[in-house]
């Protein structure tokens, strides 16, 4: 590009900045009220006789964070570093109280023009420790979760092998119904999180599109490069794209897991992690079914296996030492984009065999994939 | 792209990650301060003290000042009654700091909630020149016995400057409520336009360490429900600035609830119990006890003695009032 060009492109941009400019001051319109002050309670964890409580910014002005209560009675506490909040800024307020295990409590946060903020927890439990050990117990949660199930699902390869073109391309349609499903159930745990915890301002809803548009597109482009560029590789490539997709999807589930452990929620962890187990076993047989064609692949395989796998244990710790809402939204989107980038280049693949999208056997496979993540997803 | 490549920069990616979520962040030293929980704990932080007990002294209203502030007004001679005379000047436009921190748009009579403490000897004639300085209607409605046009219900006084001047005779003997009664009536009490009116009886009553409380709350976010209680406005107060008073000394309290939204309110005197005269109308006490519950504007007058030196408690024992400021202490002293 000349400079030329380069000046063109630029003189709009620089006429709405100066338009931007004017309105925010001499040529602006005042009209109705200011904006109003607005924070989220972001976490609440439960240390020894003390609440610990995250509190972020997210109106449009700065606020001052003045007073905590727990289940609205004044309590004496202290705000770190200080309770002046620019918008996204956050803090930590601590209010000592001596709780009690398993109790509800409604946490308040008032700020300086009296409005009230509150989050209620249902169940105090005691936060765990950020220590090493609770790191081995997440990471050995997260294997459990991820790692051995996919490694379990692709076990089935050899028995894929042996089949014909056409069973084949039916397990294949199988696993873009699983990540279709996988697409789906994550895009809904995103717009869940999102409306519990996340302020109106954040666009909760719009955070989770972007987010998954950007990573369907990312993998889009990625793809296209592996299959253009490896030709006879293009079977490993469209198994490392589905390994890549299930990966990422797998680490919003470890989000979910990690956060789940250090809420202290025992019962409910384990139940979430047999549940997640048998769910991503099926995971293994959507990496596997691509390479049915291929010669010895065991190495690359076990490589596919801990990239789809691992981010279990990357999302436990995150989820376990660094839990915040906003984070999940968009890794949880991102894991949806990713599912349903990777169910499309399946099914771009599939379309290539015998009978093409319409075969008996792809919408079957399809069918089933969707059928077995249901049944999967509640039996436990 | 190889997939060979992809592979490598996934896991390289992954083990990058791993590095960066298990580091702990960035440590910096800075100094610490303390407090005390309402348990007594003493807790440290880097941060910002958040505790009305502790850093009140800032706040705008003085409830020391108001305490023990009685306004006797101008007074003069007309026809051998005593006149007392008053100007009071309402305002819509203030923000007050109530609690350390917390910025609410007060309606204030002379500047302050509670108005001013008017004080009149029964049979005096009471004229108050009311000058209305807010954006809204207000009115002044004491309490008590008066001709009808001087109710300040049906005499509205328009803002930006409207008057009107408010006369009768004082009475009957006792402690009683002014407020605003302009509709929508609980919005212009609960926005702080009240005060209290006092009438002794001719020769007054015995001599006594005087006082005046206001029990009041504020819905600070407007949702029908007070966030903040107290004994004269600010939250705590007393706690943290005790009223000093004598051993052995007759302490006379006059107290008014002027809680809205919460149907009672009431006042618990610690280590001692004291004679409440409902209304202050009557010189027998109706009650000897500790506790009385009182609905909205009832009012009356607790007279004690403390036999014991030391510091004592008076709140709420509707706690969920105490522990929102509607707390204070007495400290007795025993040194004279």
């Amino acid at each position: 590009m000349t400079p030329r060009v380069v000046a063109a492109g630029l003189v709009p941009l620089v006429l709405v900045a100066g338009l931007v400019v004017f309105i925010t001051g001499p040529g602006g319109i005042t009209a109705g009220i200011d904006p109003l002050p607005e924070i989220t309670i972001e976490r609440v964890d439960f240390v020894e006789s003390e609440v610990r409580v995250v509190v972020r910014n997210t109106g449009s002005i700065p606020v001052d964070i003045v007073q905590g209560d727990i289940n609205d009675r004044i309590q004496p506490s202290a705000v770190e570093p200080d309770g002046h909040l620019e918008r996204f800024e956050t803090a930590i307020l601590r209010i000592p109280y001596a709780w009690n295990e398993a109790e509800p409590y409604a946490i308040g946060v008032t700020v300086h023009d009296g409005t009230r903020f509150e989050r209620v927890v249902e169940a105090a439990a005691p936060a765990v420790p950020a220590d090493l050990e609770q790191a081995g117990l997440l990471a050995l949660a997260g294997t459990y979760m991820g790692v051995i199930p996919v490694f379990i699902g692709l076990a089935w390869l050899p028995f894929i092998r042996r089949l014909s073109q056409k069973r084949i391309s039916f397990f294949l349609a199988l696993t873009a119904g699983l990540l279709l499903f996988i697409g789906v159930d994550s895009a809904e745990e995103a717009l869940e999180v999102s409306a519990e915890n996340l302020a109106g301002s954040m666009n909760g809803a719009l955070l989770a599109l972007v987010s998954a548009g950007c990573a369907f597109l990312a993998l889009q482009y990625v793809s296209g490069r592996l299959v253009s560029t490896a030709g006879s590789g293009s079977a490993m490539g469209a198994a490392l794209m589905v390994s890549v997709g299930i990966g990422l999807h797998n680490f919003g589930e470890g989000l979910a897991l990690g956060a789940a452990i250090s809420l202290g929620s025992a019962v409910f962890s384990t139940y979430l992690l047999a549940g997640f187990a048998m769910h991503n076993t099926t995971e293994g047989i959507a990496i596997a079914s691509p390479l049915a064609g291929q010669g010895r692949v065991a190495r690359r395989l076990a490589a596919l296996g801990v990239i789809a796998g691992f981010p279990a244990v990357l999302g436990a710790w995150a989820g376990g030492f660094a839990y915040s809402p906003i984070s999940s939204v968009v890794f949880l989107a991102v894991g949806s984009g990713a599912a349903f980038q990777v169910a499309v280049t399946v099914a771009r693949w599939v379309a290539r065999g015998p009978g093409g999208l319409a075969s008996p056997y792809v919408c079957g496979g399809l069918a089933a994939g969707l059928v077995i993540m249901y049944v999967t997803s509640i039996v436990l | 792209m190889r997939p060979r490549i992809m592979m490598a920069i996934s896991v390289v990616a992954m083990a990058a990650l791993c590095v960066a979520v298990l580091l702990p962040g960035p440590t910096t030293a800075v100094t610490e301060k303390r407090f005390i929980t309402h348990s007594g704990a003493v807790i440290s932080t880097t941060g910002e003290v958040l505790d009305p007990l502790y850093t009140v002294s800032t706040v705008e209203f003085d409830p020391d000042e108001y305490l023990r502030n009685f306004e006797y007004g101008r007074v003069s001679q007309e026809g051998g009654q005593t006149v007392r005379e008053y100007t009071i000047i309402a305002r819509d436009d203030q923000v007050q700091e109530i609690s350390p921190g917390v910025f609410y748009n007060v309606w204030t009579y002379n500047g302050t909630v509670p108005g001013p403490t008017i004080r009149a000897t029964e049979g005096d004639i009471v004229r108050i020149q009311f000058i209305n300085q807010g954006s809204k209607q207000h009115t002044m409605h004491f309490h008590g016995i008066h001709p009808a046009e001087m109710d300040g219900v049906f005499e509205i006084v328009g803002p930006g400057g409207g008057q009107f001047t408010y006369e009768f005779e004082a009475g009957p003997v006792g402690v009683h409520p002014y407020h605003c009664h302009v509709m929508p009536l609980e919005e212009h009490i609960v926005h702080g336009l009240y005060g209290v009116f006092i009438v002794d009886p001719v020769g007054g009553r015995p001599a006594a360490d005087e006082m005046v409380m206001v029990l009041n709350g504020f819905d600070t976010d407007f949702d029908g429900e007070n966030n903040f209680y107290a004994a004269n406005t600010v939250p705590f107060y007393y706690q943290h600035h005790p009223i000093r008073i004598q051993q052995g000394e007759l302490v006379r309290v006059y107290a008014v609830n002027m809680v809205e939204f919460d149907p009672i309110n009431n006042f618990h005197l610690h280590g001692n119990l004291y004679y409440y005269y409902p209304t202050g109308t009557d010189t027998v006490p109706s009650h000897y006890t500790d506790m009385v519950t009182l609905s909205q504007t009832e009012r009356g007058i607790l007279e004690f003695v403390y036999q014991y030196p030391g510091q004592y408690v008076f709140h709420a024992h509707k706690v969920e009032f105490s522990e929102k400021g509607w707390v204070g202490t007495f400290l007795v002293d025993g040194s004279s």
